[in-house]
């Protein structure tokens, strides 16, 4: 059985508070100094510590594997608040041992968008993959983990070997997440996130009411032993180690034992999404509707379910052609960072239940109302600025 | 293994917990906190009231109206102690006791008062024949509680329970510092001390009003509850293509509802929103003030002031706003918004009023931030999608908790009351 390891790396820009009253007066949309303060905060709690384990559980077991996703968003923030962040991530990436995944920079939906708009994401992503890191990656991840089969012929006609999607049982259709599967796109393989074994890490590991509390990484390496398969797809937000759960939970721990809990199962062994891109497909993998790695229904809600994330998302939508003819570099970065998935996020209107306790813990509003209109009026503002710049150009 | 749940893709908590954050900063219990096994039995409840419905010139008599009525109907036996003469609203179950039943020797005026005589130049002395009656109240040895709203039977209510040896629990609605701005009529400001000083509970109407009762009347934290207010369901309209092209204030006209906010938030908006209107819908010392300032701030022909306004008027007012404004200075809870949000209609509250506490689909502003206000009015005038779904969230959210639901936690905190004065026998 092959462990893929796949932790994901991203921060979004966060809006200021961007009032009507602020609309023409020039105000930046993004609060940079609030960005960076809680970058420096999850630096110091969750990426240095667990960067620092991973290489050492690098240096000390040769078969040690793991794979990252970082976004574009994530890099700036980076380079801004705690450069050595990149800098551990490049020394663990020489190691040859850690594959880097394709995704769109700007952590965007940008899929619903009209060409080129996916196309020159994912460009901008893999040279930033190039540039920092001098690796070209061979698998795609879209954002939030969407996957369906118009997003494996756009991997095939870019040059993909294969993409992740989430393990989710309406595809599946009664067989195991544990295989890589094959996608309706020659040539492109799917790896699938086993979620239950995923979530008992990133959901449950700190839950003291769970029966399995606390969680070992001997007993977690005999689950995964025992499953079924040949491939098992381990994904989670890099944030879950130190940050989700704190360190004072013994998860920096946990993750640390890891390698030698893996060693001692011998049908066990680690991979990464490129090593397991190459294990012969056992299937063909359908999904005609996009399917993400969000909420009970795992479709778009989480992003798109409301009038408000809708009627955001044409706007959006609306004002990308403004701010292409605008031909303002700055007014397009500014765009895509409004095209940021957790803005739609933000705007979910919960209830009860788990589902809206995720959402209000990753929400940086206090309801969706505020999420909504401070993220319509920015959007206002860039498009009557891409309005000015045209006109002022003809 | 538990059931299926995930984690969405990763950010920091950028304001982490808002709502949870400040519940953890309480330093009182919730209502119905720590109550043991249920007694069922049936209570007998002396309710020291003042204003019952139909006639009210304020919060307190609604609230009295529908916490009786609420308890009644679970059970319990609600005396009402009145000044006013009646006739009160139909609550099945309530008793009234006016203070006609026994008129000192005396009294400045014979035969049952008139509203118009009680707020009349008597009206301290009206309190203390009030307060005299209820001290030697008769026929009231079955009673297991003694309850009082606010400072105006407290002195009586605290002889009462002292001479049957049982509770006394007292509700605040709003403090004599809140009431007057940080100026306190002395003889007010005493009687609430006087109750607050011999409350077994003291149930306060929001938290933020609990925390005051604490630090500026010295009230025990341990005997400190918090109930809501709560208002009853708004059948939805049909559409009927009626235009909402109202930005609604509804509420007493005094500096600490903050009226002048919203007409310097209005002067701001009107330029943007040429069909738009604002309406004043209220009455108090504030009232000419504020037709002058609509006027200095250019605004006179675009608002429009109501005055005081009947229930039907208020009912219609709300059929037709888009938005609804309550930018109080000070404002222990904020009945008005929770009213508003039941009819439907996206409501601004300020971060001071408690009503605040208990919604979280409505913009909540500094009372002091006027662009912030009318930036919130423009939004909500902009953007129809945000405008219908905070209205239908409203709706849901304000209506949640009903008066059923907040006299059941009165009930908790009787019982509370009861079973600590058993223990400490």
């Amino acid at each position: 059985m092959k462990i893929v390891f796949y932790l994901h790396l991203h921060q979004p820009w966060r809006l200021a508070r961007f009032r009507y009253l602020d609309l023409g007066t020039g105000k930046p949309y993004f609060d940079i100094d609030r960005n960076l303060d809680i970058f420096r905060r999850i630096a110091a709690n969750c990426y240095r510590p667990t960067l620092d384990r991973l290489e050492t559980m690098l240096r000390q077991d040769s078969r040690f594997r793991v794979s990252f996703s970082i976004t574009g968003t994530f890099l700036e923030q980076a380079a801004l608040a705690a450069p050595d962040v990149i800098e551990r991530i490049q020394r663990l990436v020489e190691t040859g041992r850690v594959a880097l995944l394709s995704e769109t920079y700007y952590h965007s939906l940008a899929f619903l968008l009209p060409p080129p708009e996916l196309e020159e994401e994912v460009a901008l992503h893999q040279q930033r993959m190039e540039d920092l890191f001098h690796v070209r990656p061979h698998v795609l991840r879209m954002t939030e983990l969407v996957y369906d089969d118009d997003l494996a012929r756009f991997a095939a006609r870019e040059g993909f070997s294969g993409m992740l999607a989430e393990g989710w049982e309406a595809p599946l259709r009664g067989r195991s997440p544990n295989h890589v599967y094959s996608s309706v796109a020659r040539g492109v393989s799917v790896v699938l996130r086993n979620y239950r074994l995923s979530d008992d890490v990133g959901f449950r590991f700190s839950a003291r009411g769970w029966t399995e509390y606390p969680l070992t990484a001997e007993k977690y390496a005999l689950w995964l032993s025992r499953s079924p398969g040949d491939v098992v797809g381990l994904f989670l937000d890099f944030e879950t180690f130190g940050e989700h759960h704190p360190a004072s939970t013994g998860i920096l721990d946990f993750l640390s034992a890891l390698p030698s809990a893996v060693a001692r199962e011998p049908n066990l062994e680690w991979a990464t999404v490129e090593d397991a891109v190459r294990v012969p497909p056992a299937g063909p993998f359908v999904v005609p509707e996009p399917m993400s790695w969000a909420d009970e229904h795992r479709d778009l809600g989480a992003w798109l379910g409301n009038d408000m994330q809708r009627s955001a998302f044409d706007a959006a939508k609306k004002a990308g052609t403004f701010a292409r003819s605008s031909h303002d570099p700055e007014i397009l970065s500014d765009w895509r960072k409004l095209l940021t998935s957790d803005h739609f996020y933000y705007m979910y209107v919960s209830g009860k239940g788990a589902d809206a306790d995720v959402h209000r813990y990753f929400s940086s509003y206090s309801n969706p109302y505020d999420a909504y209109a401070n993220y319509m009026n920015a959007l206002n503002d860039l498009r009557r600025r891409s309005l000015a710049k045209s006109r002022a150009s003809h | 293994m538990l059931p299926p749940t995930r984690l969405a893709g990763g950010r920091g908590r950028a304001s982490a917990f808002p709502v949870l954050l400040r519940r953890s900063g309480m330093r009182f219990a919730p209502s119905g906190a720590g109550t043991g096994p249920v007694s069922l039995k049936h209570l007998t409840i002396l309710m020291a009231g003042w204003e019952y419905p139909p006639f009210h010139t304020g919060g307190l008599g609604v609230h009295c109206y529908e916490i009786s009525r609420e308890l009644a109907r679970l059970g319990h036996r609600v005396v009402f102690l009145t000044p006013f003469p009646g006739p009160f609203a139909d609550a099945p179950g309530v008793e009234f006791r006016t203070l006609s039943e026994r008129l000192p020797p005396g009294a400045p005026i014979p035969g049952a008062y008139t509203p118009a005589e009680i707020y009349g130049p008597h009206f301290l002395d009206v309190v203390n024949q009030y307060n005299d009656w209820i001290a030697h109240l008769t026929d009231a040895e079955d009673a297991d509680v003694v309850h009082v709203h606010d400072w105006f039977g407290t002195v009586g209510s605290r002889a009462l329970a002292r001479r049957l040896g049982i509770p006394l629990i007292m509700s605040v609605h709003s403090t004599e510092y809140d009431r007057t701005l940080g100026h306190p009529y002395a003889p007010i400001l005493e009687r609430e001390r006087i109750g607050i000083r011999a409350a077994d509970r003291i149930i306060a109407v929001s938290r933020q009003l609990g925390e005051q009762l604490i630090t500026l009347y010295d009230a025990p934290p341990p005997r400190v509850r918090v109930v809501y207010n709560a208002v009853r369901p708004v059948a939805p309209e049909l559409d009927d293509g009626r235009l909402r092209d109202v930005v609604l204030y509804l509420g007493r006209l005094t500096r600490m509802k903050g009226p002048d906010t919203f007409l310097r938030a209005a002067a701001i908006v009107a330029p943007t929103f040429p069909e738009i209107r604002f309406a004043v819908a209220g009455e108090g010392p504030e009232y000419e003030h504020l037709i002058a300032l609509a006027a200095s701030l250019g605004i006179g022909d675009r608002v429009l002031f109501f005055g005081k306004v009947t229930e039907a008027e208020r009912a219609a007012l709300l059929r037709d706003a888009a938005v609804f404004v309550l930018p109080s200075v000070v404002e222990p809870f904020g009945i008005a918004a929770l009213e508003a949000m039941a009819a439907g209609v996206p409501t601004i509250v300020s971060k001071t009023s408690g009503v605040g506490e208990v919604v979280r689909s409505a913009f909540q502003v500094d009372f002091w931030d006027v662009d912030e206000f009318a930036s919130r009015i423009s939004e909500l005038l902009e953007y129809p999608h945000l405008s219908r779904e905070m209205g239908d969230q409203a709706r849901y959210e304000a209506t949640e908790a009903g008066w059923a639901e907040r006299a059941r936690q009165t009930v908790d905190v009787y019982r509370e009351a009861i079973r600590a004065r058993a223990l400490r026998r």
